[in-house]
Formats: structure tokens, C-alpha cells, sequence
């Protein structure tokens, strides 16, 4: 059953293209995308372990700025700087983590709110390698052939099923990751640490290895923001509004649930999309609404929901 | 040599000294109690031997290899396990669960970690609770399920602590055997315990600690008897 839902859905966000050529709704679908990377990158480490983040534009940006600087520089086609950038941003994270990691609770979730800020005022002030406030911008995208033919790096087209393939893939290494011993290890840490220390779990290190991959999927998201939007400047890539806009996500969608960031992500990125037309900042209020409706009266988020009222539904239909 | 030996343990906090030059040691296969009146430092001694506070001064030794400086979860794969005396079970998971987490320490793949999770949990009489999630057992249950985790570790050395706080005398009687059966099983045991019933019951040896010290170390008919054991647990003038 699960299976067939997963294939259904995988099948809906390949036919998308095909089914619209409105350049409004693909843009709407690859930011809805590109967020859900950003969630599940959030949801692994804030929802699995339970270590609460407000610091993950850190490694979005790192990821942005890395993909661009590779291609102006050294002229690296930004589908490897994309990998790179995740991979720095793996990096990054490590000193940050082996930092924040000696504290629990709020004063983790503070300690990573404070590197974010110093991150993004070092980009906004190491002129020589981000060019500060300016930004960096790209023009045009190398020439690659897809098949036979050429991309062409005008049309959204591409960028989607780019976007798509990081999404899924992003959506099966948590489904593998839930799964192996490592993801148990984290329901442990997440429930008491001390306990979990306590029969042989090394708790630093397993958080550490998840905030690296939580890292290195919201770095690659940054490549592909950075690739697709062609632009990157400080206010762009590191503001806290973008921490706290995943941490959204995947709360609303579903905390330590596969699905649960695309759905949150489909739920608010395009209402806030809607909003956003009318009010400059309104999203943002209604984000925090939504956030607060959830904890309310959604603690499970509206997948963690929805997939209880499913396995009722099957329970009351067996009796 | 003696499984565990303590020597010159010392733990400060700010002016307060917890522990203070405490020596103690501990023989394959025996049953040691330790009790003191409310606040002699008896946890701090089991946080101590576990890794989960640094001592200020001295040494402890598991069969001749130092302990001291090594990390919860390091202390755990050398095979000294603990309970703790306010449960801490991984509330939401399932009774298998916690101890399935426990087991996976030795036994790295999932089957044979549920496989002895279930033996653990036959052997403390939690086999119908399998699913039940931890936070739903009662402070009983709960206790035995703290047992049931740190056995899963597969230690050589269980700390328990105050197993049988808050039980009634029923429970208490179940608990008492229950730790019997863990040490004729080849686990050797710390008690810490103000149940004097059970101590007396159960221990081979008591060590009685008062303001971080030792006051007394003896067979346990022997340490009620001692003057200056009375003393601490209810005032100068009856000794």
C-alpha cells in the first residue's frame, strides 16, 4: 500500500511538466521542491534526534555560495559544484556540530542561531571571496547534452526534474536512514540522552554524523538555488528567516516522517507564494500561524495525521 | 584481582565534596551494598564509576583498566551498565524497544538484538508488555524495565539504583528475587538501596558511606550493629 502511494506520487511529479506548460505553476512546483529538500535536510536532525536547529541557512548558503564561486572561478559546471557545495557544507558542519553538540536543549538550538549570524556576517563582509552585499551572479549555464539533444538552461523544465530527482532522493535516504541502526539511535537520543549514553550509545558522535548529512542535503539544495535563481547575496542565502521557514516545514508536515516535509512544504510554500503577491512579508504571519495551529492541535503534523486517520480507518474497517 | 577497585575517588561541587577519598572493591560475582543516609553521595559515586561526571581525584579500575576519563557510552561497552534511580526509559518506544536499543550494543544486526530483548525481558517478567509503550508501565514495571535495558548491555558489572524505591512490599519481594536471579546468572551488582530488608537480604557485603565517606565495609548483620553506622542514620544519641 505504501508502495503504491510512493510509485503514485513519484509518477504525479513526473507528469507535472507534462501536464502544464504554465511557467508560474512549474516555478511554484520547484520551489515547493527545492523547500522540501530543505525540510527533510532540517527534519533529519531536528525531527529524528530531536536537536532543534535554527541555524540550517548556515548550510544552504555555504552550499550557494561554494556552487557559484566554483563555476565563476574555476569554471566547474554547477551540477558538480552542487555536490561540492553539499559536501563543504557536510564539512562545515563539523566544527559547528563538535561546538553546539557539548550543549542540549535550548542552548543548542541558541548556539546554532549565533553561528548562523556569524556565518552570514562573514559573507556579507569577506569581500574577496563573496564580493559582501554585491552577491554573486551568473549569466549563463555551460552547455550540456541530455541524450542527444541540448538542455536548454531557458526553460524551467530542467531545473524541475533536477530539483524532483534531489527531492526523492533526498525523500529515500530518509526512508533508509529511519530504518537503519543509526536512525534508531536517534529516536533513543531523542527520547533521553542520558539513557541513551547509558547502553553503549555514543551519542556526540551519532549526532554529529546526522547534523553532516542534514548538512550536505541542505548545501546541495543551495547549489541548486544558486544554479536556478543565477544570483546569490548574504540577505538571499543566509537570513534567519530561512532556519526558521525550514524548521516550518517540517514541523508542519510531519515531524520524523518521510513524507512529512514534501507535504508541509506543498502546504506552505504555495499558500505563502499566494500571499506573497499581495503582502510583501505576509507569508511569514501566516507561517507562524500555521505553526501554531499545528502545534495546537496537530502535534503529529498534517502527514503524522493523516497517516493515523488512514491506519484507523483500515482498523475500523477490519472489526 | 577484584573486578572493580575504587581508590581515592574524590568529586567536588564548588565548596561541596560529594565524595570524599573513598575506597572500595568490588568481587566477581558477589553482591555489594551501598547505602548512607539521604545525600551521602551514593549516585554520585554511580555517576562516578559510569563516566557521567569526572571525579576531582582518584582512580577507578575494571579488572586493572582504568575508567576514569572515558564517556558514558564507552563505560557501557566495557561492561559496567547502570539504572537509574528516577526512571529514564525512552518513554515513547515500546517496551522492546528500550531493551531492542540495548542489545543492539553487542549485537549489531536488528534480529539478534529483538531476539535477546525478548530473552531479557522473559527473564524480568515484562514478556507481556512487549508493546506497550514505557511511558505506560507502572513505576513497578518501569523499575524492572531499567534492569531489563542495562542486562540487554550484557555487562559484567550492573550498578542498580534504589531498584526497589517506591515499590510496595509485594513488589519489593519480586525485585529482591529478581536481582538474585541476575547475580546467579554471573552479573555482579552494586546496590545501592534504603529497603533495609532487601539489603540485608541480598547483599554479601554493605558498604555504608556518610558525607562521601566510608564509614563502615562489612557482612551486613555486622555493619547494622556498628556504632557509628547508627549513629549517622539516626543521630548521635541513640548510638
Amino acid at each position: 500500500m505504501r508502495r503504491v502511494v510512493a510509485a503514485g506520487a513519484i509518477g504525479v511529479l513526473f507528469a507535472i511538466p507534462v501536464l502544464t506548460t504554465n511557467q508560474f505553476l512549474i516555478h511554484l512546483a520547484i520551489t515547493v521542491l527545492m523547500w522540501t529538500v530543505l525540510g527533510i535536510s532540517w527534519n533529519l536532525l531536528g525531527g529524528y534526534a530531536g536537536q532543534v536547529s535554527f541555524g540550517h541557512a548556515t548550510f544552504f548558503g555555504v552550499g550557494a555560495y561554494a556552487t557559484m564561486i566554483l563555476y565563476l572561478k574555476l569554471g566547474l559546471a554547477p551540477w558538480y559544484g552542487m555536490v561540492l557545495g553539499g559536501l563543504l557544507g557536510a564539512a562545515v558542519s563539523l566544527p559547528i556540530g563538535l561546538i553546539c553538540f557539548r550543549l542540549r536543549g535550548p542552548y543548542f538550538s541558541l548556539a546554532t542561531l549565533a553561528v548562523a549570524e556569524i556565518v552570514r556576517l562573514v559573507a556579507l563582509n569577506w569581500e574577496a571571496v563573496t564580493e559582501g552585499p554585491v552577491g554573486l551572479l551568473i549569466t549563463t549555464l555551460p552547455q550540456v547534452n541530455f541524450g542527444s539533444r541540448p538542455v536548454n538552461w531557458e526553460s524551467k523544465v530542467p531545473f524541475y526534474y533536477l530539483v524532483m530527482t534531489l527531492a526523492v532522493g533526498a525523500m529515500l535516504v530518509t526512508y533508509g536512514f529511519s530504518r537503519s541502526r543509526l536512525g534508531a539511535y536517534l529516536l533513543a537520543i531523542r527520547e533521553d540522552e542520558d539513557t541513551a549514553e547509558s547502553i553503549g550509545i555514543d551519542t556526540a558522535r551519532a549526532k554529529v554524523i546526522t547534523l553532516a548529512l542534514s548538512a550536505f542535503l541542505a548545501g546541495v539544495a543551495g547549489g541548486f538555488y544558486g544554479m536556478y535563481f543565477r544570483y546569490v547575496d548574504p540577505d538571499a542565502v543566509f537570513p534567519i528567516a530561512l532556519s526558521v521557514e525550514m524548521v516550518f516545514i517540517a514541523v508542519v508536515g510531519g515531524l520524523a516522517t518521510v513524507a512529512g516535509p514534501i507535504v508541509g512544504s506543498i502546504f506552505l510554500v504555495t499558500v505563502s507564494e499566494l500571499f506573497r503577491e499581495r503582502f510583501l512579508v505576509g507569508h511569514l504571519i501566516f507561517y507562524g500561524l500555521c505553526m501554531m495551529l499545528t502545534i495546537r492541535y496537530l502535534p503529529e503534523g498534517i502527514w503524522g495525521a493523516m497517516r493515523r486517520a488512514f491506519t484507523t480507518y483500515v482498523a475500523v474497517k477490519r472489526s | 584481582m577484584s573486578l572493580l577497585s575504587v581508590r581515592n575517588l574524590s568529586k567536588a561541587f564548588g565548596g561541596l565534596r560529594a565524595v570524599s577519598h573513598l575506597s572500595f572493591a568490588v568481587e566477581a560475582g558477589e553482591i555489594l551494598g551501598l547505602i548512607g543516609p539521604n545525600g551521602a553521595g551514593k549516585t554520585t559515586v554511580f555517576n562516578l564509576i559510569t563516566g557521567f561526571l569526572p571525579p576531582t581525584a582518584g582512580e577507578i579500575q575494571l579488572e586493572g583498566t582504568n575508567l576514569v576519563g572515558l564517556k558514558p557510552h564507552a563505560v557501557a561497552q566495557r561492561g559496567v551498565a547502570r539504572t537509574f534511580q528516577i526512571v529514564k526509559p525512552f518513554r515513547k518506544l515500546s517496551v522492546k524497544e528500550n531493551v531492542t536499543l540495548a542489545a543492539f550494543m553487542r549485537l549489531p544486526a536488528r534480529r539478534d538484538a529483538e531476539a535477546a530483548a525478548a530473552r531479557v525481558l522473559d527473564h524480568v517478567g515484562l514478556s507481556a508488555k512487549l508493546e506497550s509503550a514505557a511511558a505506560d508501565l507502572t513505576l513497578a514495571e518501569q523499575k524492572r524495565l531499567e534492569m531489563a535495558r542495562a542486562l540487554a548491555t550484557h555487562p559484567q558489572l550492573l550498578l542498580l539504583d534504589e531498584p526497589m524505591g517506591g515499590l510496595n512490599p509485594k513488589e519489593v519481594e519480586d525485585a529482591s528475587a529478581l536481582v538474585m536471579r541476575i547475580r546467579d546468572t554471573g552479573v555482579t551488582v552494586i546496590l545501592v538501596e534504603h529497603v533495609m530488608k532487601a539489603i540485608m537480604r541480598l547483599s554479601d557485603r554493605v558498604i555504608v558511606v556518610h558525607h562521601g565517606e566510608k564509614i563502615a565495609d562489612g557482612p551486613p548483620d555486622q555493619v547494622v550493629r556498628n556504632p557509628e553506622v547508627i549513629a549517622a542514620y539516626l543521630g548521635e544519641r541513640v548510638a
